[in-house]
């Protein structure tokens, strides 16, 4: 029996470490504080501390160009949202990055003012 | 006297002298033969006795020798259905990456490494095979692995990082042989302590060091498991008790196959069992950059408003990995940047973006009198070009090995 009989994995192998390694264990971060869209950039002093999980380190470098999104950090990192979610928020937490809210959509102007307005402009000038 | 003559027991005492005389002799013969039988029926006897035992061990071999064959195979169908079904997870985990149900996703996912653990476990016993990964891994993807591989995982700690690697031949056997260790580790000390992992390099190659704070080991319990995990009396399924405890046979058999060895001897700081497994030099190998694929190995933060010039063409750029033509640059160009490092010692994994796959325009910036550098250089942008598109293809199939 010797070692190099060894047969390939028949089926194609999934990562060898699991994105619930990666995280500990812990329970998803709320996404009501990193949505898909919240930009995070590396912080201008980051801390000094151990050497970081290759994964957030890997998030770190895709972050030192600019602002990305969570979503976009996920897609280059192939990792699932919330797995990403939970790493950026530590990231955060430990002073290493920066999150910016995403600029919020235009709010809705009111119905009833609106209405006003047009009433008022064909009052003066209709 | 002579009434002696008349006396008839004298004549009969004379006459049976002779017949007494035979017949002692012919007992004496029969007694000599019956021995002799005797003798033989012992020889006989005792020749049976050691075919039965024979035919015994025989019988017991034939039967242990089909009852691996039979689970190995019952386990090859296990491992392969749970192999198929984490890819599944896989899937699934990054299609709905964003909703709740990822929470019971990474449950499921976990429940299904341990289980896949188990039947490795069992196929190992039975002489099976755990199946070869295609990429080498770093050794610490390989502790992490095995750590995900165990019910209480998140009481084991990862204190340091390596450079080293593990052959893609012995990932799975090293990440099982460490799985078993922490799953003894984790079963008999307190559900509040910590496991603790080191990796600690060694003249003979690289140790890692799992402490536990249980109770410790007896010394015959050590004795015990010393033999076992020497792997020097060969597996057998029908002595593992019940509840099986195949822990430390499993992990003898890996490593008596796959040439390294493991410890418990030892007492942890925490006062209960240091194991140690030393894999040897043969077993690792360094992570080079390529191996990472580019997608995480492009650059340091480029220096994009560097003034043109030689300062430029001597900056660590991304195309110290693409070997550009000699005149590139001019005789400034400096020597191809080494790989920085971290403050740990891991080599720094560089960013890529379009700006490492479009050469920076002073970079191409040909000094205006040589038109012959000028196409040099032009070509060295196009190579670069080419080699970084190519990097980037085989980055999507690479890039998760990596992780």
């Amino acid at each position: 029996m010797t070692i190099d009989d060894e047969p390939e994995l028949v089926h194609e192998a999934a990562e060898l470490v699991r994105p619930y390694v990666i995280t500990n264990g812990r329970d998803l971060v709320d996404d009501s504080r990193f949505s898909l869209l919240t930009l995070v950039t590396v912080a201008q002093e980051p801390p000094r501390t151990q050497p970081l999980d290759p994964e957030k380190q890997r998030v770190l470098e895709l972050c030192a160009g600019g602002f990305l999104s969570i979503a976009e950090i996920a897609g280059h990192t192939g990792l699932p949202v919330g797995v990403v979610r939970i790493l950026v928020s530590d990231l955060t937490e430990e002073g290493h990055l920066y999150a910016r809210a995403p600029i919020p959509s235009a709010q809705l102007v009111d119905r009833q003012i609106l209405e006003e307005v047009l009433n008022g402009l064909q009052a003066r000038f209709g | 006297m002579t009434q002696y003559f008349q006396d008839p027991a004298l004549w009969g005492l004379i006459a049976g002298t002779p017949v007494a005389a035979t017949a002692i002799i012919r007992g004496r013969k029969k007694i000599k033969e019956l021995g002799r039988e005797k003798v033989e029926l012992k020889q006989h006897y005792a020749n049976l006795e050691d075919h039965y035992a024979e035919a015994v061990e025989e019988a017991k071999d034939r039967a242990e020798e089909s009852t691996k064959n039979t689970l190995k195979a019952a386990m090859r169908t296990l491992q392969g259905l749970a192999s198929e079904q984490q890819l599944a997870i896989s899937k699934l985990q990054e299609t709905y990456g964003e909703q709740k149900i990822l929470q019971d996703l990474l449950d499921i996912d976990h429940m299904n490494s341990q289980f896949a653990r188990r039947a490795q476990s069992i196929a190992v016993l039975c002489d099976g095979w755990l199946g070869r990964r295609r990429n080498d891994a770093s050794l610490y993807d390989v502790v992490r692995s095995a750590k995900g591989r165990i019910r209480h995982f998140t009481r084991v700690e990862i204190r340091s990082q390596s450079n080293f690697a593990i052959v893609n031949r012995a990932v799975e056997p090293v990440a099982l042989v460490l799985a078993e260790l922490l799953d003894n580790a984790t079963s008999y000390s307190a559900p509040e302590t910590i496991i603790e992992i080191n990796i600690r390099p060694v003249p003979k190659g690289v140790c890692i060091i799992v402490d536990d704070a249980g109770v410790g080991m007896n010394e015959e319990e050590k004795a015990r498991a010393g033999q076992l995990l020497s792997g020097g009396n060969s597996a057998s399924v029908s002595s593992l008790g019940n509840p099986p405890q195949f822990g430390f046979t499993v992990i003898g058999v890996l490593a008596a196959r796959y040439g390294f060895t493991v410890s418990v001897d030892s007492t942890s700081p925490y006062g209960g069992v240091r194991a140690v497994v030393l894999l040897p030099d043969e077993l690792l190998t360094s992570l080079h950059e390529s191996e990472e694929g580019p997608a995480v190995a492009a650059s340091t933060p480029l220096p994009p408003e560097n003034p043109p010039g030689p300062q430029a063409a001597a900056a660590p750029g991304p195309r110290h990995r693409a070997p550009g033509p000699p005149d590139f640059g001019g005789p400034e160009a400096g020597p191809p940047a080494v790989p920085e490092t971290t403050a740990g010692g891991l080599p720094k994994r560089r960013r890529r973006g379009a700006i490492s796959i479009v050469p920076t325009e002073n970079e191409s910036t040909p000094t205006p009198a040589r038109d012959s550098a000028r196409t040099a250089s032009a070509m060295g942008a196009f190579q670069r070009g080419t080699q970084s598109g190519r990097r980037s293809t085989n980055a999507s199939s690479e890039g998760h090995e990596v992780q």
